[in-house]
């Protein structure tokens, strides 16, 4: 079975918590149920893989991070919530049309099918 | 879930005691505690949820890189090949402690025994035993002697302990945090009866003068007795807690105090801001008591000099708010 290479999917970490963080901020253990679940549990982030991340990120000021707890189940433990920044905003688009243009090239080699 | 506590608590032990590497292992602590809840509600069994997170983890060298820590990776690294501690087990590390309750006694027996050495002769003096309390007061000694060599002997065994660089994981310090928790209140129980017994050892004397009994030539040899055997047994109780309590903090401070592993490190203890006083108020408590003893011996005003503790933790406490910083944990 093919898995995926860590030295290829390093680039795109950054781009799939910014698209998570996107649609509302979270925390820790939600993004990398919610990369888990949109990549049909093919890909699934090593937790030092998130937390480097999460501090290159927020040092870069594309994420920033506060306490709360969370509203579903009320009074629940406090936990670290990140949410993307304006300049974060920015670098995913770039980073969107990076990947459309590496894709392109790269497939321009691909002869075989899947 | 004690396994996961474990296991990171192992990643982490070799890594430097900074804010960064405290935050990055709080937070994948919780990552890694909600992802292990969630296994489990989701029906996994113990096991599989532990060896779920722990396979997907990751790998520290990758933190480091994020925390600025490479170089103190490489150091740990380069360090354990350099200057290898010595790993300490949980049963070796147990055996050092009930060896060093062992020799606590010993030790306090032995001094118990010097000190009392002398109630034989005082006891059996102007009688016809004499030549025997002076025999027993030397077979005393010799046991005394004996003891205080047998003692050291056993415990050269332990001596690579203090003079090896060695090092406890996470499991062995939590354990060694509860006896000495579970032992702190008998310690403390120990010494303040053993000061007590010293500080008070002249009350018998006193008792007796008051009603008179001194007249007698006997009572005077009894109160003699009497006031060695409370000192030494005070004694016995300072020398022995304090052994077993030096045991337990010497294998606490086994990890190096610049790692994560050093946490049981006495967090509470006080610096002040000013290197003199810090100095200063280390002999802050040795000094009050040598006023004490001092003041009390010359004056004989014991009535009133024991008046200095309460004015003396008074002032201790005083300085300490004003003037101290609790050392960061």
């Amino acid at each position: 079975m093919v898995e995926i290479s860590s030295d290829v999917i390093r680039g795109y970490n950054d781009t799939m918590i910014l698209y998570i963080l996107q649609k509302a901020p979270s925390y820790g253990y939600e993004i990398s149920k919610q990369i888990k679940q949109l990549s049909d549990g093919k890909y699934i982030i090593k937790e030092t893989t998130l937390y480097s991340a999460f501090t290159r990120m927020e040092k870069n000021g594309y994420i920033e991070s506060f306490t709360a707890a969370p509203e579903a189940d009320g009074g629940g433990k406090r936990r670290t919530y990140y949410r993307i920044t304006a300049s974060g905003q920015q670098y995913y688009k770039e980073k969107c049309e990076e990947w459309n243009l590496t894709k392109e090239v790269v497939e321009h080699f691909i002869s075989v099918e899947a | 879930m004690e396994t996961i506590k474990k296991y990171l608590e192992t990643m982490f032990a070799n890594l430097p005691r900074t804010p960064e590497v405290i935050k990055a292992k709080d937070e994948l602590w919780q990552m890694m505690e909600d992802k292990y809840n969630e296994l489990i509600a989701e029906g996994r069994s113990e096991n599989e949820a532990v060896g779920i997170v722990i396979s997907e983890f990751g790998n520290l060298d990758e933190l480091a890189e994020t925390l600025g820590l490479e170089q103190a990776v490489e150091e740990s690294h380069e360090l354990m090949e350099l200057e290898p501690r010595r790993q300490l087990c949980m049963d070796e590390v147990r055996d050092f402690l009930h060896a060093q309750m062992a020799r606590g006694s010993m030790m306090g027996i032995g001094v118990l025994f010097c000190i009392t050495c002398s109630i034989w002769v005082i006891l059996l003096s102007d009688t016809i035993l004499e030549m025997i309390g002076v025999l027993l007061m030397l077979i005393q000694i010799a046991l005394a002697v004996g003891m205080f060599v047998f003692a050291a002997n056993r415990h050269a065994k332990w001596s690579y302990i203090y003079k090896e660089p060695c090092s406890i994981d996470f499991a062995t310090a939590e354990y060694v945090a509860s006896e000495k928790e579970r032992y702190s209140l008998g310690l403390k129980g120990q010494r303040t009866i053993g000061i007590l017994l010293c500080a008070t050892c002249w009350l018998p004397a006193a008792l007796f003068d008051s009603i008179g009994l001194t007249k007698l030539n006997i009572m005077d040899n009894i109160v003699a007795v009497m006031l060695l055997l409370m000192v030494g047994v005070g004694v016995f109780f300072i020398v022995n807690s304090a052994i077993v309590r030096a045991s337990f903090e010497k294998i606490l401070k086994i990890n190096n105090e610049k790692t994560m592993g050093s946490q049981f490190v006495d967090a509470q203890k006080v610096l002040y801001e000013n290197p003199r006083l810090n100095n200063l108020m280390s002999v802050y408590w040795p000094t009050i008591t040598c006023i004490y003893l001092s003041w009390s011996f010359l004056t004989f005003n014991w009535g009133s000099s024991w008046l200095i503790w309460p004015i003396a933790g008074i002032a201790h406490s005083v300085i300490k708010k004003n003037l101290g910083c609790t050392k960061q944990a």
